[in-house]
């Protein structure tokens, strides 16, 4: 019954299709306003991030079900850089592309799960769900 | 594919209603679009109102955020008005404070707000 | 007669005798006294329900009455009966029939083996069926606490226009910190609020973890267009918070609701004026 959808991250408009999809995905999953506002902001991040430093990539969103909890999971996969100093990339107010730096603590905040595995020259793939309560 | 986002004028201040997700293209297209009227009818103040958006990220915060810096390097002042409870969340959640801005639940709000800063 | 036949039989015989000796044995027994808090007449309806749900599914093995398990465990839970007294009533019960079966000869050495077989047979999907369902409540009764808990606890009342209050009461964690969040800043578009008093009174212990929740709070209500005055400071709770070197001097604080009041009517330009 779950099933994935995916979005191509190749240009600037994939980021909107990402977090329309997104928004969508969460509304139908059951998640309030509020929820579907961190759900959307973190595929924008994440595809911006994508865009950004990978070049492409893509963002997939799956309505996953454990045991009696229901959520959204949301994983979003490059074969770009890699990130070297992943602790670097953690920390609140770090950035390399002159934003507000706060793409990937944000994102694990607005998020319940997040889980990030990343090897230099090789590429990043970031798995993040949210829990409805 | 770009769209204009309409800036309206009424007496000496600017008005600016955002009905549609902002993509990165027309957000920054805006911050070009609202010097310029600044600098063309000298407005003193500007509020933008932001009740239909339901979600805002990091760039389209920093873009916010420059927009009122800008502004207020030109010499006017800006008010938010109508960001939405969940929007707000959000923005603090993911760390961004914008901090230094005057905000208004809104519209009307927001225009009583800037007569009485600009008046002071 | 098929031997559980004859036991069931002997049961049904004997259900007050049961009923009795089951009551004194767990009277006797010391450490929780439910049964000596609870009025005679409940104790001897509940028991007999006991004994009754007990020997509901003799005749037919591993069927177990669902409805009557139902309110039965419905109705001990009421009584705050714990899961370990609830287990003794359940061995207790054993040994009373294991005495009357020997007492009345259905049980002897000879047939003790099949005996237990049966017993066993019966009681323990009894016992299964009836802590599951024990459980079961207990978790949904715990969860329905947990949202009322929730629900009483973070509400927004708009005092006079344009001011409303929360009254913040209990233990403050992750979980309640983002309900009140999101009641404060639904409640401050909804009421149209310009200043809105957040009352610490009620909150026990303000640690960097709560300090840090309610700037987020007070942050989010700037956002959305109102002001955010944290009230109800008390001395020791100003102790922690300049000891933990937390830093709240970005929003106003005042020691009581009623300073706070004034205040915030000063912001939206107002006074109390006492009539002559």
């Amino acid at each position: 019954m779950d099933h994935r959808s995916s979005i191509e991250i190749n240009t600037e408009w994939d980021i909107v299709a990402a977090r329309q999809l997104g928004r969508n995905e969460a509304k139908s999953t059951g998640f309030g306003t509020v929820d579907q506002a961190r759900i959307t902001t973190a595929i924008s991040e994440l595809a911006r991030n994508i865009y950004l430093y990978a070049g492409k990539g893509k963002i997939e969103i799956e309505p996953i079900t454990v045991g009696q909890r229901t959520g959204l999971l949301i994983i979003a996969s490059d074969e770009g850089p890699g990130i070297a100093d992943l602790q670097k990339v953690m920390e609140d107010g770090y950035t390399t592309s002159g934003g507000l730096g706060a793409g990937m603590p944000g994102v694990k905040r607005l998020m319940d799960d997040f889980r990030i595995e990343t090897e230099v020259g090789v590429g990043t793939t970031i798995t993040a769900t949210k829990w409805l309560h | 594919m770009k769209m204009r986002i309409p800036i309206l004028k009424l007496k000496d201040t600017l008005i600016v209603s955002i009905q549609v997700e902002l993509d990165d293209q027309t957000a920054l297209q805006f911050q070009e679009d609202l010097l310029d009227q600044l600098h063309k009818t000298s407005a003193r103040g500007v509020v933008i109102d932001l009740t239909p958006i339901d979600f805002i990220d990091s760039f389209i915060a920093k873009v916010l955020g420059d927009v009122i810096h800008m502004t207020s390097l030109m010499g006017a002042k800006v008010v938010i008005t109508g960001i939405q409870p969940s929007v707000a969340i959000t923005l603090i959640e993911l760390g961004i404070r914008l901090e230094n801005v005057t905000t208004a639940l809104d519209l009307e709000n927001g225009l009583e707000k800037l007569t009485r800063e600009l008046e002071a | 007669m098929a031997m559980n036949e004859v036991m069931r039989k002997s049961i049904s015989d004997n259900i007050d005798t049961i009923t009795k000796r089951w009551v004194e044995q767990m009277k006797g027994n010391s450490s929780e006294r439910f049964l000596d808090l609870m009025p005679a007449s409940i104790v001897e309806t509940t028991s007999r329900e006991f004994t009754e749900l007990m020997t509901s599914n003799l005749s037919d093995q591993e069927k177990v009455d669902k409805e009557r398990l139902d309110e039965f465990t419905e109705k001990i839970i009421h009584f705050g009966w714990s899961i370990k007294f609830i287990n003794r009533a359940i061995d207790t019960f054993s040994s009373v029939v294991y005495e009357l079966f020997y007492e009345n000869g259905i049980l002897n050495d000879g047939n003790l083996r099949k005996g237990v077989s049966i017993f066993a047979n019966w009681i323990n999907p009894l016992r299964e069926s009836i802590i599951e369902e024990y459980s079961t409540k207990w978790e949904r009764t715990d969860s329905l606490q947990k949202i009322a808990l929730q629900e009483l606890s973070a509400s927004l009342i708009p005092v006079f226009d344009k001011i409303s209050v929360m009254p913040l009461v209990g233990t403050i964690d992750t979980e309640r910190a983002k309900l009140i969040m999101e009641n404060l800043l639904e409640g401050v578009v909804k009421q149209r609020a310009e200043v809105v008093l957040l009352d610490i009174t009620g909150v026990p212990v303000v640690d960097t973890m709560v300090a840090h929740h309610i700037i987020q709070a007070a942050d989010a209500v700037r956002l959305v267009g109102a002001k955010c005055m944290l009230v109800g400071i008390r001395p020791e709770i100003a102790q922690t918070i300049v000891t933990l070197g937390i830093n709240l001097t970005d929003f106003s604080t005042t020691s009581t609701l009623r300073r706070g009041m004034q205040k915030a009517l000063q912001m939206t330009g107002r006074t109390i004026v006492e009539e002559e």
